[in-house]
């Protein structure tokens, strides 16, 4: 998956929430989805087609080991890099791809190339092109006069410069309609400028604003800017929650390994209780300042980003606010890991991938209280700051944020956790393997605690928070964790993955909020 | 949702035969007999509750009162700085409701303003508490063994028959305080520095951004709040009225102790308390 991607998904991680009263139209339309997946195709034309397909792919493949066998007599053949040449592209920046093009000209390399080497770089500078949103492609090379000349020419087309886009969503108790506007190249070297509002059931409003651009031509480090202004409401918690803010983020990596760096300012209003809201949630009311700087890594080898039967992938994301220089409100340092991994799982008898797959996956996160700026105090987490944990798309069984401390009705969060799940996924008969659909039986568990007042016992300096720290992650091993197991479908849409799941939760701690019977999911990340 | 329709319709018409479709469809859409004896089993489980944040308050045997006040002031239960609340907190003092305070701010309060009360859970009898907004605290107070017994809002109507309008005058005035409060700290350039802003801005957040930010909300809402009783702001016009106000209390007060030659204080004399940290304000200035 790459940061495209993971930023589309970001977007509809907003809508993972719970179903309470599931829209009867969506499940109307998954059944008749179901449907169109049975219906058989005339099965003349689809075995004509298949020939078709056969032979073409056939023709291909001699193609190439044509090719592959002349390039390979040739691979040493020394070469030169005479010329290139750009056909389209009118409204990129000349500076921009001379950053491209100048290392393949051989007049400003050291050493002469080989024809493999040559091919190598061109491929890579195409990649390149692909990235920045054109399409490219090296026409055949032109030998010239000079044996070892040769010109290049590239031929790409420019994707719209401005695209408007507008449409609505359906998540779980989300309905939202976004407007969305893109600009692209805007000053000829692959910049982009995003602007994105939305309103909806759950997210109140939300505008976004991005600017991104490549550094030094590279489409594998970008520097994005944004703005973002949002009103969440956040019912398991009986706030809204208020959001303005900047930030600016690098990311940069390669294949499946992709970091990120970023800074975020924002101004946090929580605000509009509801008239039951827990004497936890009206002590975190107010305004608050995050001043912090992020990392985040994901590395991710599976074969698929919703459904995957092998690889696996891991993710960590660490934050430190408030400390320091970075002043603000609220300080603190978090740590977020996540790893899934998936096998398939052969059957005796049937030849080849079977389709039945386990996947499992854990994750794990703390919140550790530092003083603001320079001080000595450290301060305890707010609600916005603490984590929530339960929900179908991580542990099912749950209500949203059903697991950890409650204050009366209201889930207020908590500093440490631990989750983990897994999944036994198999292809439903008649339905088969090649589909995005499967049924899964799953069992998934996790802890979500808040650190203790370090006050009641007296201490009060670092040594006492640690003591309590320490304190608290050896309380994640009291007793059992909190449970649910059940069964469901799952199908994977290409933007997001749906399961539809009937759960039990089987273990609890008082106040936690389980979910029986059916419970659906929509997202991207599950756990 | 169809069924509830078709509920209605076949209780307004009474026969036994729509009765018992009724319940066919009422059958249909409640949980099967042997899923419900499974949900009733599930959790297998249940282990004491989750401890809560650092930060949630502690519980209380008392109600709590949620006023403005600087850092350290509310836990020693020292006045609020904010006329209104410091108003209720002295009437709870003086109706003897026992409570403590929290510092707090308007986005915790169901109304959007401070001060707010909320009962201790064990004296509620839902599970949810739901807050006491601060013109029910008279009836709260009495209704929970406060000493109310003179009626404040009685002998308020009764003087203000009696005494020639004079009370009524004098609250009158005391209305045209509100903007002259609102006038000393908002909108008087000194008087913002040096008391709305470290009282009511520095604390919302160290970021200069948004102390900006909410110093032009305030700012904004008090000369839209002055502007609804005049049409041109003019200071000496103010505080002349405030001072007429707080004459006529004089008067009214003579020699007294207590407002209405009480014995004891009441809710008039709380209100005193707020219009007193007016006066103030007036003098500093």
């Amino acid at each position: 998956m790459n940061w495209a991607e993971a930023h589309h998904g970001s977007n509809l991680l907003s809508f993972e929430n719970q179903l309470e009263g599931w829209p009867l139209l969506l499940i109307l339309r998954i059944m008749k989805l179901f449907e169109s997946l049975r219906k058989p195709e005339t099965e003349k034309a689809a075995a004509r087609a298949k020939e078709l397909e056969d032979r073409e792919r056939a023709y291909y493949l001699k193609a190439q080991q044509r090719l592959g066998e002349l390039i390979g007599d040739n691979s040493t053949l020394p070469v030169t890099i005479n010329s290139i040449r750009l056909i389209g592209g009118a409204n990129t920046r000349r500076t921009f791809l001379d950053r491209l093009f100048n290392p393949l000209l051989s007049a400003n390399r050291d050493t002469p190339y080989t024809l493999a080497e040559a091919l190598h770089e061109v491929g890579d500078v195409t990649r390149k092109l692909s990235k920045f949103a054109f399409v490219g492609r090296p026409d055949p090379i032109d030998p010239n006069s000079t044996p070892t000349d040769i010109d290049l020419f590239f031929k790409v087309r420019e994707r719209g410069r401005i695209s408007l886009k507008t449409g609505t969503d359906l998540g779980n108790v989300e309905g939202s309609a976004y407007g969305n506007l893109t600009w692209r190249n805007i000053f000829g070297g692959a910049e982009s400028l995003n602007i994105n509002a939305s309103a909806g059931t759950r997210t109140k409003s939300a505008y976004l604003a991005t600017f991104g651009t490549p550094i030094l031509s590279n489409p594998d480090k970008r520097l994005a800017v944004d703005v973002l202004a949002s009103a969440t409401s956040k019912p398991w918690a009986s706030h809204d929650e208020a959001l303005k803010g900047a930030g600016v983020k690098y990311t940069f990596g390669t294949g499946s390994s992709q970091h990120q760096i970023g800074y975020t300012g924002v101004w946090r209003q929580i605000g509009m209780l509801a008239g039951n809201a827990s004497p936890t949630v009206r002590e975190d009311a107010g305004d608050s300042v995050k001043s912090s700087i992020s990392h985040t890594w994901i590395f991710d080898q599976r074969n698929h980003p919703f459904l995957p039967n092998r690889g696996y992938l891991m993710k960590t994301i660490s934050e430190i606010a408030g400390w320091g220089p970075l002043k603000g409100d609220v300080a603190f340092w978090k740590s977020e890991i996540e790893t899934s991994a998936a096998v398939p799982i052969p059957i005796p008898g049937i030849v080849g991938d079977s389709g039945v797959s386990l996947t499992g996956g854990i994750r794990a996160g703390l919140l550790y209280p530092l003083p603001v700026g320079f001080g000595s105090t450290s301060q305890p987490s707010r609600i916005n700051d603490r984590f929530t944990l339960g929900g179908p798309t991580d542990i099912r069984g749950f209500k949203m944020a059903g697991l950890g401390p409650h204050d009366g009705a209201d889930a207020v969060g908590g500093d440490i956790y631990t989750a983990g799940s897994l999944n036994l996924l198999m292809p439903i008969p008649r339905v088969g393997k090649d589909t995005p659909l499967r049924f899964q039986v799953f069992a998934n568990a996790g802890r979500l605690l808040a650190l203790k007042n370090n006050e009641e016992r007296g201490g009060k300096g670092s040594k006492a928070a640690q003591k309590d720290f320490y304190g608290s992650i050896a309380q994640l091993g009291d007793g059992l964790p909190s449970m649910a197991a059940g069964f469901g479908i799952v199908y994977a849409h290409p933007v997001a993955r749906f399961e539809l799941n009937f759960a039990l939760p089987l273990i609890m701690r008082r106040g936690e909020e389980g979910r029986k019977g059916l419970q659906f999911g929509v997202g991207i990340n599950f756990l | 949702m169809p069924p509830e329709i078709l509920e209605e319709v076949e209780d307004s018409a009474q026969s036994s035969p729509f009765t018992r479709r009724t319940q066919k469809v009422r059958s249909f859409f409640s949980i099967p007999a042997p899923v419900k004896t499974l949900f009733d089993q599930v959790p297998i489980l249940t282990y004491p509750a989750n401890h809560l944040p650092q930060r949630a308050p502690k519980p209380s045997r008392i109600p709590t009162l949620y006023v403005f006040a600087r850092e350290g002031d509310a836990p020693a239960g020292r006045p609020s700085f904010n006329p209104s609340c410091l108003k209720w907190q002295t009437f709870l003092n003086i109706a003897g409701i026992n409570h403590r305070l929290i510092s707090s701010n308007n986005h915790a309060s169901p109304a959007g303003r401070l001060p707010f009360l909320l009962p201790s859970a064990s004296t509620s009898t839902s599970e949810s508490i739901q807050p006491v907004w601060s013109n029910k605290f008279v009836r709260y107070a009495a209704e929970h063994g406060g000493r109310v017994y003179e009626s404040p809002s009685m002998r308020y109507e009764a003087y203000q028959s009696l005494l020639d309008h004079r009370i009524l005058n004098a609250w009158l005035e005391l209305c045209f305080l509100t903007p002259q409060k609102l006038y000393n700290l908002y909108l008087d350039p000194n008087n913002f520095s040096a008391v709305a802003y470290p009282l009511y801005i520095s604390p919302v957040s160290s970021n200069p951004l948004v102390r900006a930010s909410i110093a032009h909300q305030l700012r904004t809402a008090a000369e839209t709040e002055l502007l609804k009783h005049t049409s041109i702001i003019d200071t000496d016009d103010l505080y002349s009225e405030a001072d007429k106000a707080l004459e006529a209390l004089s008067i009214l007060l003579g020699e007294d102790p207590w407002f209405f030659g009480n014995e004891k204080p009441a809710l008039f004399d709380a209100s005193m308390m707020d219009s007193d940290g007016r006066r103030r304000n007036c003098v500093e200035r």
